[in-house]
């Protein structure tokens, strides 16, 4: 090589590439934050309106609050969610925290598999577990008649505010147990070795060290918790209702669907009161969080030994989490299981004696074929579209320089504070006020795919952005230096890189909307169903075996395409539930 | 290959001046240095002439064309400069063979297939990778990623070069071997380059001329025997290799030198081209490898500008000695390549070694 091939300077890059990049960034950025702030405007609106929106005219007026605060009906709902929202996060902070304590810095045998499995509430269609719940622990059911006439034991009565806060709390411990774990993991150990060396014994440690290390992971996710509590339909609607016991979700979700004539500015004030709770306690964790402290990856320091020997507790404690995780998860689910072939669930005859296809048989005819179709279209298409924009808007959020694009990862971490009944009521609102495409998104089912993607974007974030994080910026300037713009090095460098977490999130987002319902319950008509709202009209008609089977099917196609996302393409999925 | 133009770049972050006022000219052909410790605004100054970075104030011009002017609103996107970057991370494309990390640039320009091929086997000849073209980064060592990254800068013709601290990855060994290397690349093909680093060694040993910078000002711009010579205030001094720093207070001035009266009396001849303020404090660097060191009972060493001294320490540093010395209170350090045996020695002071820095 000479001087002189060097000389003969190549062409210099044509075409244009600013302009198409902004315009792409600013409507990466107006779309979602139009989609996800849009939909509370209209139900602010409808609020202060002191008729329903759908009939012509109406005045501004404050009733509907006035009319909220003077039922007092709504004050012992309000009462009562916050019993159970307060001792939900109380257990499952405390079991949390312990369970993530034996499992990151413990010898439990057996604590890997452990981790694991305890991440699995999460996963599973929680209307399914609910009714799991029911069956073998509800009034009647097969454990607890089998504990009452056999053993003489009573049992939790699942049908009270502490026996509904205790399933509830195996719902969202993972949530807990995750961040902690993260926590955990990411803190120095060398800081509980100096504490042993200067003479601690590890009883001591873990109370003076480890414990106080946790706190502002116990906190944070004990806000969480609290807020995802206040949000719970499933539990609440199908536990409490059956003994008039009504939460604030319920409390709105009746009077929605029970009344002659739903008083809908109620409705939506409640709505509104709510959405305040939910974004003030949104604001207060991200407060007492350092903003980026909480997307730090979880990746614990490979070899390190277990820094608690248990000794004698190791099989009693090793015990306990197993008992745990069987009761909690698969005796549910194999309740639910035993549940959809057999004609009804009962201790007193053996199952094979009522054993019949007729559960599985229904869910090829009508509304249930109707709603497992659909379920499976919204959740394909959903899981692939949630993952392009939120990916797109990923990179606007920390790869671009759009003076506006600070707002996305707030913007985009706010539904999962938001009550899935909130997202619902909001684009209902939203659909009706806004004409043409407003009527044919509610006329079918897209208008139902918008809510349960909006409702759930917040886990393909947070999925995508530890791992972008983790592309160092000197790999994209090395590209715009070479003379690739923006989009094309978002094209070239950056997705192919975040392809494993592009998978995950597809993964995860197919999952959560195969098995959402709640924002749904608002949209949903003759024609339009999903499993969810499916299975809660099912049940509460009073029919419970077509209940099982669809509960069947979502733990089915969750288990394979977890399992597909695990080992075909080697994706951590549970990573986005600590958000 | 064409000029740089950095005029009275301003940056300011928050409260502080990342950049203040920096100027400079890297003439065509030359190997330009920044040099400076950790936080004082030479890397700012590469990302704004790459484009990654907006001052608030000032001009950048590469040969004729107009990058940046604060006072015109210009700002060419950093893809549309055409520069070569090595960055200090190498950032070499994970997910790309080295023949497609080179290949980019080239497929970006719309080059058709068989140009693209014979340009980037042509460019890797050039950096003796040729036959790791179909191997993936994490597939190479430090170096040869180095070369890759150098590879992939250069694979379009750029107009120039910018060089961000590529050698800090590399073990002490392999950088030395590598800056040859790339003073010698950078020197056969004549291509400009700025080159930021925080090592002196590297900036004396490959530069053909340096900006020493300090909390966002450019401090001296010289060549490496200028700065290293002759620095131009104390920063400079101590922060470009070690340095003996002398105060006193001016006492005459005569015929290009001044008498300096150190602080207990003695007087210290030293050169200056221009005259002092008569009375004022001067301080002067000297190197320790500039003094001269013979025993006490030497008769070389006498006159001006001798000292008698006390040995606190000495070391041995391999191919020299240094020396920790105590002339009556007075401070200094030596290095002489011969060790002087004895506890009291008498130290010289060159009068042309003296650089004047306060």
């Amino acid at each position: 090589m000479t001087t002189t091939t060097y000389d003969a300077p190549l062409p210099r890059r044509r075409g244009r590439s600013l302009p198409t990049a902004g315009l792409l960034q600013w409507g990466t950025w107006v779309v979602v934050v139009g989609l996800i702030l849009g939909p509370f405007v209209p139900l602010l609106y409808a609020s202060i309106r002191d008729r329903p929106l759908y009939e012509g005219g109406g005045l501004f007026t404050l009733d509907a609050y006035r009319d909220l605060f003077s039922d007092a009906k709504f004050w012992r709902a309000a009462l009562h969610t916050l019993e159970y929202a307060g001792m939900t996060t109380a257990l499952s902070v405390v079991a949390g925290g312990a369970v993530a304590i034996l499992v990151a810095r413990t010898d439990l045998p057996g604590r890997k598999l452990y981790g694991r499995l305890t991440l699995l509430p999460l996963l599973l269609p929680s209307l399914g577990i609910v009714l799991g719940w029911i069956v073998v622990w509800g009034p009647g059911g097969y454990l607890s008649s089998f504990f009452e006439t056999h053993l003489h034991l009573p049992t939790l009565d699942v049908n009270t505010i502490p026996g509904m806060s205790v399933i509830e709390a195996t719902r969202l411990l993972p949530v807990a147990y995750m961040t902690c774990e993260a926590a955990l993991a990411r803190a120095d150990s060398s800081l509980e070795d100096a504490a042993r060396s200067a003479g601690a014994t590890p009883l001591r440690v873990l109370r003076s060290v480890t414990i106080p290390m946790l706190r502002p992971a116990l906190l944070n996710s004990g806000t969480l918790i609290f807020t995802l509590c206040i949000a719970s339909l499933g539990i609440p609607l199908l536990l409490g209702t059956p003994r008039n016991i009504q939460f604030v979700s319920t409390y709105l979700y009746l009077q929605w669907t029970n009344a002659a004539t739903p008083d809908s500015p109620l409705v939506s004030a409640g709505a509104m009161l709510l959405l305040a709770v939910a974004t003030l306690l949104l604001l207060l964790r991200n407060r007492m969080l350092g903003a980026e402290a909480r997307y730090v990856s979880v990746a614990g320091k490979a070899g390190r030994t277990a820094m608690l020997r248990l000794r004698g507790w190791k099989w009693p404690l090793g015990l306990a989490v197993a008992l745990y995780i069987v009761f909690s998860t698969l005796v549910p689910v194999l309740g639910v299981a035993l549940m959809s072939f057999v004609a009804f669930l009962t201790p007193l005859i053996a199952p094979w004696h009522l054993f019949t296809w007729a559960n599985w048989d229904i869910l090829g005819t009508g509304v249930y074929l109707r709603s497992i179709e659909h379920s499976a279209l919204l959740a394909l298409v959903g899981g692939v579209v949630t993952t392009a924009v939120v990916a797109l808007a990923t990179l606007v959020a920390h790869r671009s320089k759009l003076p506006v694009r600070k707002s996305l990862p707030f913007v985009m971490l706010y539904p999962r504070a938001i009550p899935g009944l909130i997202i619902g009521i909001g684009f209902f609102w939203a659909f009706l006020l806004t004409g043409g495409v407003g009527g044919w998104l509610r006329g079918g089912i897209w208008g139902i795919l918008l809510a349960f993607c909006i409702r759930n974007l917040p886990f393909a974030y947070v999925v995508m952005y530890p791992t972008m994080a983790r592309i160092g910026e000197e790999l994209d300037r090395a590209s715009r230096s070479v003379g690739a713009g923006w989009w094309r090095t978002c094209r070239s460098i950056v997705l192919p890189l975040l392809r494993p977490a592009l998978f995950a999130s597809f993964v995860l987002m197919f999952v959560e909307i195969l098995n959402d319902y709640d924002p749904a319950l608002f949209l949903v008509r003759p024609g339009t169903e999903v499993i969810g709202t499916t299975m809660l009209d099912t049940f509460l008609q009073g029919f419970v075996g077509p209940v099982a089977s669809l509960a069947m099917v979502q733990v089915g196609v969750t288990v394979i395409v977890l399992a597909l996302g695990t080992f075909v393409f080697k994706v951590r999925v549970t990573g986005g539930h600590d958000a | 290959m064409p000029e740089i133009h950095v005029e009275s770049l301003v940056k300011q972050f928050g409260q502080n001046r990342a950049l203040d006022d920096v100027s400079f000219t890297v003439t065509e052909g030359e190997l330009f240095t920044l040099l400076g410790p950790s936080g004082c605004g030479k890397s700012t100054t590469l990302m704004s002439v790459a484009g990654f970075q907006s001052p608030e104030q000032g001009r950048i011009a590469v040969g004729g064309e107009v990058f940046f002017d604060a006072s015109s609103r210009v700002n060419v996107a950093a893809e549309r400069r055409n520069l070569g970057i090595v960055f200090q991370s190498y950032a070499v494309w994970p997910h790309m063979t080295v023949f497609d990390n080179l290949a980019f640039p080239l497929k970006v320009r719309k080059e058709k297939r068989a140009a693209v091929r014979a340009r980037v086997h042509e460019v890797l000849e050039l950096v003796e990778m040729r036959h790791l073209a179909d191997r993936y980064p994490h597939q190479l060592s430090g170096g040869q990623q180095q070369r890759v990254a150098l590879a992939r800068a250069l694979v379009y013709s750029p107009s120039v070069l910018l060089l961000d601290e590529p050698f800090s990855n590399l073990d002490a060994k392999l950088r030395e071997r590598a800056r040859a290397w790339v003073k010698e690349l950078q020197s056969r093909l004549g291509l400009t380059t700025v080159f930021v680093t925080h090592d002196q060694d590297e900036a004396l040993s490959m530069s053909d001329r340096v900006a020493v910078m300090s909390l966002g000002e450019v401090q001296q711009i010289g060549t490496p025997e200028e700065i290293y010579r002759r620095p131009s205030n104390r920063f400079v001094a101590e922060f470009v290799g070690r340095v003996n720093l002398l105060s006193g207070q001016v006492a005459a001035w005569e015929r290009g030198r001044v008498a300096l009266e150190l602080d207990g009396g003695r007087k210290l001849w030293v050169d200056a081209e221009q005259a002092p303020p008569p009375s004022s404090r001067l301080t002067l660097a000297v190197r320790p490898e500039a003094l001269k060191v013979e025993p006490a009972d030497t008769s070389t060493l006498n006159g001006s500008n001798t000292l008698d001294a006390h040995v606190k320490s000495f070391a041995f540093l391999g191919d020299r000695y240094q020396y920790e010395l105590d002339a009556s209170g007075l401070a200094l350090t030596a290095q002489v390549s011969r060790a002087v045996v004895g506890e009291h020695v008498k130290v010289h002071i060159p009068a042309d070694a003296c650089a004047i820095v306060e």
